[in-house]
């Protein structure tokens, strides 16, 4: 033991986070006897961080986490020698070089994109990779090591749970259905306008139809007729100056009248139920405890989304011209709004509404998170790092928290380490996967962004066609391949069978797509990755002890009702789906892109990583555990 | 913006409500009002106490007080993050008070720098929990016996080298609530159509159950009878760590300290003769506890601390909050094996 720790303070390692599990690390890796470490994180510090990231203070909010970790460390440990990072590890200036400096790396994070390339910056530079996870009272820490244990991408991992365009927009039967419409309608309303958001009554929807030549013939006729789906919710509402009762009576009485007429949606369900604001009477709730977990009536979200609507339009004129919001759950108005659009429509589909507090955990996709959970896994992380740094990769665990001890009295439940899966995607030696698209109907932006960023965790793929000639369909620099974005992939000859090699040489990561050509993806499904498990509906229930969770996610419960993939879900280890506020800095290149775009006007946008820090922090969230 | 329209003894306010965000969303308002109601003693500012306090601080319990006669010395102060680098030589608790206030400061933090022996009876009823560490078995009896009947919940925790336990007794009658789903009944619709979507009750509803538990003493759950067979047959399933905690427990009781790495020679060689008395007097075989023991039981390791410290201080938490099942009555770590255990030893 001794031994161990007297080499431990010439060993360098990085720690990839300073939140909840981070701030813990910290403390114990050098109260433990290391002394050089690294730590970085993208996020500044809220004031709902402090109930279990110690090492903040109030007077710390907005402050870059990892240098007031680094700095509240220093205090009690002034030997250790902290470098701190306020930047994304999915920075190029982090590439494999930077990480063969370290003898091992411990993720403190909360999102899968960024575990994704963490892990394959690990295995490019055979570097011991510890990874964890906390969620409530749950959490879970393993160890990765390349060409001797499963590496993070070895066992697929259930992506995102997300809903049917058809009930979102015609049978929701469930508030978080509600609360991803109010979503949808806020960014018609006020953001960035988005195909897959779409808001009004699904006159497309396959269950409306008595037979299936009707669906295609309402379909037609409602773009010819200029009914509710013509005119774009946005444009609708702009020709009413946003008046909020006329938007109240479109969205609560107009559009459900609509839904009505879609006689056979209502067979076999209960129907809707208009609401019309001059016939609104009613009382809000009061009552003790918080006021945000107060459930007020019709009235009181009636007058609450009336509010909103003028407040967001105000912030809209504002902004001027072209303006977009972005929603954010800690802006009062953004969440005011969803909390009343949401409550109105569970109202008129009959179910019980939820509370601001409530309304607020889904929509914003919150974990709980206490200091207890992480206190235990960061101890079992530094347990786990002492064996592997002495190469003790046989008594290496997997090791799961759990909230009750299981029938053989186990809380801590320590599992072997699995060996790599042959066919990983990202660890075996030839990586290949079979995505099975359209091709006429596939732009590469698309093939870019939602399948080899995504889906496959790329940060900048590199796409050669294997046509012969190498033609290159996309390029990682900037601009070299811009033109063929909104071009189909069978613009290119890309046909059934056609073969893609796609590098990323951050990741050092190469991969090989092989492309099936199909026209019979169901309704809303772009892609499919041959090989996957179908989405099967989640099911909360504890982790088996010894099984490796493999699917399921703390969202069981919250489905994301996001859009994008920024925000995660996660399986074996869980990931935050918290939705950051939004001028906060994402994980994934993808989504700060898409916030770029809103903060045009802020400063000059010379370099983005700038721009980023610039921006305000995102409410860190917790590293979740999956639940199976 | 308070709502004032009722005045409770309780009331949260927003800044509570904003810190506690996100441990109200795991354990709800009515937890964490109980715990912004109790007070707790905290003996023992090592490696475990300090993470003890961390995450009872953190939980926002109404007061802590920390306890500790001893001085702080470099060794001490390396164990743990509350200690400033200067107070070599301070009392313990008074060292750690500062950083440990800081920590939160809508917790009353007080530091007491007396010896537990000293503290006269009345002095623990003042509390709602008392968590001891470092602290001899006389004493933790003593206190277990004083408090258990007044209702205050009674907790001790120490950490060994790669081992550690923590021991809770709540007395005879402990209520709490634990949150069930609600059961979702078919639905009132008279189809089962392929069509049919749920009804409108909404899947995430849960229930609160009312639950009452009841524990052994300190004293009972040390004082096992051994030679019984229902006893000898438990044996397979008796982690050996409840006796590793034994052998530890009289060597501190005898030495009036832990084992120590700058004495590891001689004190190796006291803990296997402690080992051998006390398994021998329980009527039991010196297997059940193999030499290798003695390598890994010398000074608190970090990580452990952290570890312990997080489930004895949650489990403070649950006991005062009375919500979710506590654990019965022992949890025992092995930081070699990263396995952790609840058991339960004592009074049926």
């Amino acid at each position: 033991l001794a031994f161990v720790l007297r080499s431990l303070s010439s060993c360098r390692v990085l720690v990839v986070g300073a939140g909840g599990i981070g701030c813990e690390l910290l403390k114990n890796l050098v109260l433990t006897g290391f002394k050089k470490i690294e730590v970085i994180d993208l996020d500044t510090i809220d004031v709902s961080n402090l109930n279990r990231q110690f090492l903040f203070q109030k007077k710390h909010v907005g402050k870059s986490k990892a240098q007031v970790a680094k700095e509240s460390v220093l205090r009690f440990c002034p030997s250790a020698n902290i470098t701190a990072y306020h930047d994304s590890i999915m920075n190029p200036d982090y590439n494999v070089e930077f990480f063969r400096n370290f003898q091992l790396v411990m993720n403190a994070l909360d999102n899968r994109a960024a575990r994704n390339h963490v892990n394959r910056m690990c295995l490019a530079a055979d570097i011991p990779l510890i990874e964890s996870g906390t969620a409530g009272y749950l959490g879970q820490v393993t160890v990765i090591k390349k060409g001797q244990t499963e590496c993070y991408e070895c066992q697929p991992k259930p992506t995102q749970k997300t809903f049917p365009g058809c009930t979102i927009r015609n049978t929701p039967s469930e508030p978080i259905h509600c609360i991803v419409w109010a979503k949808y309608l806020y960014n018609q309303l006020f953001g960035e306008e988005d195909a897959d958001q779409e808001v009004s009554p699904d006159t497309a929807d396959p269950e409306a139809a008595w037979n299936p030549a009707d669906a295609a013939a309402r379909a037609t006729a409602s773009n010819k007729d200029g009914d509710i789906k013509r005119v774009s919710t946005k444009e609708w509402a702009r020709s009413t100056g946003y008046d909020p009762v006329k938007l109240f009576n479109k969205l609560f009485k107009d559009d459900i009248m609509y839904l009505l007429t879609m006689d056979k949606l209502w067979k076999k369900r209960k129907a809707p139920l208009p609401l019309d604001w001059t016939e609104i009477h009613h009382l809000g709730a009061c009552g003790t405890g918080l006021k945000d977990q107060q459930v007020l009536g019709v009235q009181g979200y009636a007058q609450l989304f009336h509010r909103s609507v003028e407040t967001l339009r105000s912030q809209l004129i504002e902004k001027g011209e072209g303006a977009e919001l972005v929603w954010d759950k800690d802006d009062p108005p953004a969440m005011d709004f969803v909390t009343a659009a949401a409550n109105l429509r569970m109202n008129v589909f009959s179910m019980n509404m939820k509370s601001r507090f409530d309304v607020k955990s889904m929509a914003g996709n919150i974990i709980p998170a206490i200091a207890t959970t992480n206190a235990v896994i960061a101890g079992l992380i530094v347990l786990e790092a002492l064996k592997t740094l002495n190469s003790e990769f046989d008594q290496c665990r997997t090791i799961f928290l759990n909230k009750q001890p299981n029938p053989r009295k186990k809380l801590l439940v320590p599992c072997a380490l699995d060996p790599p899966n042959p066919s990983c995607y990202v660890c075996a030696s030839k990586p290949e996967v079979t995505v099975k698209l359209n091709v006429h109907k596939t732009i590469v932006q698309a093939l870019q962004d939602k399948i080899l960023k995504e889906k496959f965790g790329m940060v900048a793929p590199d796409v050669q066609i294997e046509d012969g000639k190498g033609t290159i369909l996309i390029s990682s620099e900037e601009g070299e391949t811009e033109a063929n974005n909104n071009k189909f992939l069978s613009d290119f000859g890309i046909r059934n069978g056609s073969r893609l090699q796609v590098d990323d040489f951050l990741q050092d990561y190469t991969l090989l797509v092989n492309l099936i050509h199909s026209e019979e993806l169901e309704k809303d499904v772009e892609f499919e990755v041959v090989g996957d498990a179908p989405d099967k509906a989640p099911t909360p229930s504890v982790p088996e002890e010894g099984k490796n969770i493999a699917n399921g996610n703390k969202d069981s419960a919250q489905p994301s009702t996001s859009s994008k993939a920024a925000e995660d879900d996660d399986v074996l280890i869980v990931d935050s789906d918290e939705e950051p506020s939004s001028s906060t800095m994402e994980a994934s290149p993808e989504s700060s892109n898409r916030k770029r775009k809103h903060h045009g006007t802020d400063t000059d946008d010379a370099a983005s990583k700038r721009k980023r820090l610039d921006q305000q922090p995102a409410d860190d969230d917790e590293d979740i555990i999956a639940l199976d | 913006m308070i709502d004032t329209i009722e005045k409770e003894d309780n009331i949260i306010s927003e800044e509570e409500a904003a810190q506690y965000d996100r441990q109200i969303r795991l354990w709800g308002l009515d937890a964490q009002k109980r715990l912004r109601g109790s007070r707790v003693l905290l003996v023992g500012l090592r490696g475990l106490g300090a993470e003890v306090a961390k995450n009872l601080i953190l939980a926002g319990v109404k007061g802590l007080t920390l306890l500790d006669h001893e001085q702080v010395t470099e060794e001490s102060r390396r164990a743990q993050f509350l200690i400033p680098v200067d107070a070599d030589g301070q009392n313990q608790a008074q060292a750690s008070l500062e950083r440990a206030q800081l920590l939160n400061p809508m917790v009353e933090v007080k530091a007491d720098t007396d010896a537990v022996e000293s503290k006269p009876d009345y002095f623990f009823f003042q509390f709602d929990a008392v968590c001891l560490t470092r602290c001899s078995k006389d004493l933790m009896v003593r206190v277990d016996q004083l408090c258990a009947s007044r209702n205050i919940k009674v907790f001790c925790g120490d950490v060994y080298g790669y081992h550690g336990y923590m021991f809770s007794d709540l007395g005879q009658e402990h209520h709490y609530v634990e949150e069930k789903p609600k059961v979702v009944k078919g639905s009132n619709e008279a189809n089962d159509g392929p069509e049919a979507k749920k009804p409108k009750v909404d899947p995430n509803e849960t229930t609160m159950v009312k639950k009452t538990i009841s524990f052994s003493s300190l004293k009972e759950a040390l004082e096992v009878d051994w030679t019984n067979e229902k006893a000898k047959s438990s044996l397979k399933r008796t982690p050996a760590d409840y006796f590793l905690l034994q052998v530890l427990l009289k060597f501190r009781t005898d030495k009036g300290r832990d084992p120590q790495p700058d004495s590891f020679a001689e004190d190796s060689q006291l803990l296997l003769q402690i080992r051998d008395d006390v398994l021998e007097t329980m009527g039991l075989s010196s297997e059940l506890l193999p030499n290798t023991f003695v390598s890994y039981c010398f000074s608190e390791m970090a990580p452990v601390c952290a570890v312990v410290g997080g489930v004895l201080g949650q489990e403070i938490v649950k006991a005062l909050s009375q919500r979710d099942a506590p654990h019965r009555n022992f949890f025992f770590f092995d930081g070699l094996k990263g396995s952790g255990v609840v058991d339960y030893f004592g009074s049926k």
